[in-house]
């Protein structure tokens, strides 16, 4: 199984015979470096800048065409993926990716065939290592049934302990929930989110500029099996796409790139592809957001959360001119946002936003029985490269949260995610305080995260309170499922607060009664 | 969750805690106030350590849940 490049001849055939493969790529590989290079180095000292900007999206693509092939010739070598007594064949893949928002979700649909010998309990997703970097969330599921009775069984998905396979390829596998037997085939659709895969190029805008990004993929679905026949439909938000790699046949539709279809695809097929187009949509990242949530047994949860916010997309340069910017919002700073949406839960109560300087009033505040939205508009519009540090908080009364268990353990049930809409958190803390008194606190999250414990001190508090601290890094709203956090509680230790208080004044009057009956008189 | 959840609430009603607040401070400043009048009006002789420490004991459990119900009616929750 060696892993074929497209400029060895295209995608659909591979170039050379097995045999004479290391001379033969060896001569060409040389060959098309050489070339190139000279090309490109001359063309682009004599073009100008316009043409420039298009040359280096040319430049930028066969220069990854040839990082390619030089790694084919160097990971020849190297051991392909070892071979499982089972072999697995895709029938029919179909990608399609959704490059609207920053965030680019991917939807991939597999038919998949046992032609093995022995049963199949796993099927392996492959993704190249960048890809395998920025993948935020992967989610897969069954199909059963056809068209209208079609129903989809969750499978578990984790990054499968296989060595890497070329070009230091990452695997994940599916677990099926029957083994699949000989001849027999099942339908997957698999769900993924990357992040931070849009590059802003060109890299610094003005402010009447429209921002262009790149998105770098295969048109080729990588994977470790023979695909029989595959798709790739591209999204983009809007019609504008500047340019993409054309890889025959694709086609443009108004804002839907098809690439595909291609017929019988090797394993680990790649051919790397461009898409240069407009992306005008926030790019809002926060970089880091600390929320502490505090868990008070006499009736209410406190939410305070800290924000780092940074507009992610092309930097801005130049002046910032606000006549222009409020007078043309349609030319000037199409880029940038100014509103951004927080959903809170139903009965929310005592919320504030605020900042170093102090209170921002530029907020609106809509509740409602399912949820309430907070529309916060930060002091001042976000360009490209620009940041932002507030503080939102807020209050929840305790039943709507905080229930108790059959085995008599009481449960904290919150969101684990960033209640920003369409907003990337690069590093998420989540702290919860647990009231003091608590013991064994257990943590149940569906996904992975790290966890820390700490101790906290606040008000009335002896031996402080404990914190449960949860991180995680590369969170997407997808990730806005609910967590649990089990711990124990005496409801007798809720007597040790106003006890306290009790023994402070009692304190005080046995003092004043020793100071009375105290005789400290000289004379009798 | 499929488990039975049973939402836990405090063991005293939100809307409660102004008006146990206020009627238990004024109970424990009056047995205070009791307090200090027994102490100046007694003499020496007539003094009884007991019923001392026992008003003693009333006003400071009064003032105890009274300022307890007072912080978390101002809204800190303890």
């Amino acid at each position: 199984m060696s892993y074929v490049v497209g400029a060895c001849g295209g995608p659909n055939k591979p170039f050379c015979k097995k045999e004479g493969f290391v001379h033969c790529s060896l001569r060409t590989s040389s060959l098309t470096i050489i070339v190139l290079h000279i090309f490109f180095r001359r063309l682009g000292s004599i073009l100008s800048e316009k043409a420039r900007l298009n040359m280096e999206v040319f430049v930028a693509r066969s220069r990854l065409t040839l990082i390619f092939s030089l790694f084919a010739l160097f990971s020849l070598s190297s051991s392909s993926l070892s071979s499982s007594t089972t072999e697995l064949q895709i029938l029919t893949a179909e990608r399609r990716i959704d490059l609207a928002s920053h965030i680019i979700r991917v939807v991939l649909t597999l038919k998949v065939q046992n032609d093995g010998t022995s049963a199949a309990s796993d099927v392996l997703l492959a993704f190249p290592p960048a890809q395998a970097k920025h993948l935020a969330l992967i989610q897969a599921a069954e199909v059963a049934g056809k068209k209208r009775k079609k129903s989809l069984h969750p499978l578990d998905v984790k990054p499968s302990n296989h060595a890497d396979g070329p070009n230091g390829a990452k695997f994940y596998s599916i677990s099926l929930r029957n083994p699949l037997g000989t001849g027999g085939s099942v339908s997957i659709d698999v769900s993924y989110v990357l992040t931070q895969s849009l590059e802003p190029f060109p890299v610094e805008i003005r402010q009447s500029e429209p921002q262009l990004v790149l998105y770098r993929d295969s048109a080729l679905i990588l994977s470790p099996y023979e695909i029989k026949q595959q798709t790739t439909v591209i999204r983009t938000p809007s019609t504008k796409v500047e340019s993409f790699t054309r890889v025959e046949p694709s086609t443009q539709l108004r804002t839907e790139l098809k690439y595909g279809p291609y017929e019988d695809q090797p394993s680990f097929s790649y051919s790397p592809i461009l898409v240069h187009f407009e992306n005008n949509n926030p790019f809002a990242v926060v970089e880091e957001l600390v929320r502490e949530i505090e868990i008070s047994h006499w009736g209410s949860l406190q939410v305070t959360e800290h924000y780092t916010l940074v507009h992610n997309g092309a930097r801005h340069k130049g002046g910032f001119s606000r006549v222009e910017y409020q007078s043309r919002p349609t030319i000037s700073g199409v880029a940038s946002f100014k509103h951004l949406l927080v959903k809170l839960p139903p009965r929310v109560h005592s919320v504030y936003y605020r900042d170093n300087i102090g209170n921002i009033s530029t907020s609106h505040l809509r509740t409602g029985y399912s949820k309430s939205e907070l529309e916060i508009e930060p002091r001042y519009p976000l360009l490209g490269g620009w940041k932002a540090t507030f503080v939102i908080g807020y209050g929840i009364p305790l039943e709507d949260v905080l229930f108790e268990s059959d085995d008599g353990k009481r449960y904290l049930n919150f969101s684990f995610g960033c209640p920003i809409a369409e907003t990337l958190v690069n590093k998420i803390t989540n702290k919860v305080v647990l009231p003091e008194g608590s013991k064994n606190p257990s943590v149940v999250v569906p996904f992975s995260v790290e966890r820390r414990a700490e101790t906290s001190y606040s008000y009335l508090d002896i031996v402080g309170r404990p914190v449960v601290v949860l991180e995680k890094e590369n969170v997407v709203p997808e990730h806005n499922v609910l967590f649990q956090v089990y711990y124990d509680f005496h409801p007798m230790s809720m007597l040790a607060e106003p006890l306290m208080l009790t023994s402070v004044f009692f304190f005080l009057f046995v003092a004043a009664l020793a100071y009375i009956h105290m005789d400290i008189s000289i004379r009798k | 969750m499929t488990q039975s959840a049973k939402p836990i609430s405090s063991p005293v009603p939100d809307a409660w805690y102004p008006s146990l607040a206020v009627p238990m401070l004024a109970v424990g400043l009056v047995i205070t106030a009791s307090f200090f009048i027994y102490e100046a009006t007694s003499s020496r002789k007539n003094r009884s350590l007991a019923k001392e420490l026992v008003t003693g004991a009333a006003a400071s459990f009064f003032l105890g849940f009274g300022s307890l119900f007072l912080l978390l009616a101002s809204g800190v929750y303890v």
